[in-house]
């Protein structure tokens, strides 16, 4: 299931991105870890249940302004429909 | 020498003690008492070590965890040492304040035990009256911001209700459900008979659980854990030996695996005299069948070995005598016919009256 413009992803209950240093970039979920590679740690923090999609992905295009925004949104709602699918985020 | 990788998860068995006599309990037939628990500072200095270790999740387990009064503040100090907590519970004992008090203290994730969706049946196997109480702190527990997960464990005599059973955790609403099937260990072994599933059941069951996980898809996850006897290969037990985690008995003994005490001539060290690295990397418990240089062939020159590492050592003892035997549930072990032979018995006595139940003491 992949998010539309409008709906607002968060982290689904018992899931965190880990307070340790050590840890940076990992993602704890109920009996597990998920390693987060590269821009999906950055997605991810700004799943707060606030944000629309829309206004995630204006911010992530901003910040990698570099990068083609077609692909960024691609990669994005890719990237939530996955975890959605493994409880990981809702909305 | 390669350094040895952190271990990902801590089995805290925080206590023995349970309200529950559940006739497939997991723990060992002889249970630690009370008087040689570790005491909380224990505890807390096992957390601190625990986080040095690179160790990300802990699990708080039992018997019973909830038996301890000192509980919420286990869980506080393994929040401070950034670990992710999962209470494994059966829920008795928990109400709404103190599942407060709990998640205050930084809980993560419960996953909650039910033994049936019919409640006279769950409360013969539990041997006590649990299903109401947990079928009402199922509804707290969903009111709360934590990770939550339903836990049913099935066999034999529940199989026929499992579209009810997925029902009624469809009502409790988790995120997850797990389907578990009795493993055969401690408890369980002495009840194996009464709670083997047969053939049949075992394919039926498989069927339901895949359409129920396509109509559920987004809204609960259905993990469904299948009974190893009736697998071509074993499992992955722990993720290898002492390869993903540990865990700590009551008394403080550090295993590779909750059944590991029943291999004979290991020796296990105990967290009151040892620091937990040392245990991890340099005890002869876990090197005992860590990595490789232990098997036999056919698992030595076997493409799976990396993935099943071996299987499990203990059912490996538990059927052959030889704990480092290749897992008899593998069809490539030399003792394959052991297996064989118990998962062709069930059948035949599904009609006959049922025997008395051991009752875990």
């Amino acid at each position: 299931m992949t998010p539309a413009p409008e709906d607002r992803p968060r982290l689904a209950p018992g899931c965190r991105i880990s307070e340790s240093d050590q840890q940076t970039g990992t993602l704890l979920v109920p009996e597990g870890a998920i390693k987060l590679r590269g821009t999906a740690l950055r997605i991810l923090e700004q799943c707060d249940g606030a944000r629309t999609l829309a206004e995630i992905l204006q911010s992530l295009q901003l910040e990698f302004s570099a990068s083609d925004p077609e692909r960024i949104a691609h990669d994005t709602i890719q990237l939530l429909g996955q975890l959605r699918d493994r409880n990981v985020v809702t909305w | 020498m390669t350094a040895t990788p952190a271990p990902l998860g801590l089995i805290a068995e925080i206590t023995h003690r349970c309200p529950l006599h559940c006739v497939y309990c997991s723990n060992p037939i002889e249970l630690a008492a009370q008087r040689e628990e570790l005491a909380t500072e224990d505890w807390l200095r096992i957390f601190e070590q625990a986080q040095q270790l690179g160790i990300l999740q802990l699990f708080l387990t039992g018997g019973e965890p909830l038996a301890r009064k000192d509980l919420t503040e286990l869980v506080r100090s393994a929040r401070e040492h950034k670990l992710y907590v999962n209470l494994i519970t059966s829920g008795i004992g928990l109400n709404a304040a103190r599942l407060d008090e709990l998640v205050t203290a930084g809980l993560d994730h419960i996953q909650l035990s039910f033994q049936d969706s019919d409640a006279a049946a769950a409360d013969e196997i539990a041997g006590a009256r649990a299903h109401a109480l947990k079928l009402q702190i199922a509804q707290e527990i969903n009111r709360r911001d934590l990770g939550f997960t339903v836990n049913i464990v099935v066999h034999r005599r529940n199989l026929a209700r499992l579209p009810q059973m997925i029902a009624m955790a469809e009502e409790l609403a988790p995120q997850k459900l797990e389907v578990a099937h009795v493993q055969y260990y401690g408890w369980a072994f002495r009840n194996r008979e009464q709670l083997l599933p047969t053939c049949q059941q075992v394919d039926e069951s498989i069927a339901i659980v895949e359409s129920a996980q396509k109509r559920l898809a987004g809204r609960m996850r259905i993990e469904y854990v299948t009974p190893d006897y009736y697998g071509k290969y074993p499992k992955a037990c722990m993720g290898g030996w002492g390869r993903k985690m540990m865990l700590i008995h009551p008394s403080g003994r550090v295993l590779p695996c909750h059944a590991a005490e029943v291999i004979p001539d290991l020796r296990f060290e105990n967290v009151r005299e040892r620091p937990l690295r040392w245990i991890w990397e340099e005890s002869t418990a876990f090197l005992r069948f860590r990595g490789e240089a232990w098997m036999p062939e056919p698992c030595r020159s076997c493409d799976r070995r990396a993935q099943d590492f071996g299987g499990c050592r203990c059912q490996a003892f538990l059927l052959t005598g030889d704990a480092a035997a290749t897992d008899p549930v593998c069809i490539l072990a030399p003792k394959h016919a052991a297996i064989e032979k118990i998962v062709a018995a069930p059948a035949p006595q599904l009609a006959t009256p049922e025997r008395e139940w051991i009752y875990r003491l």
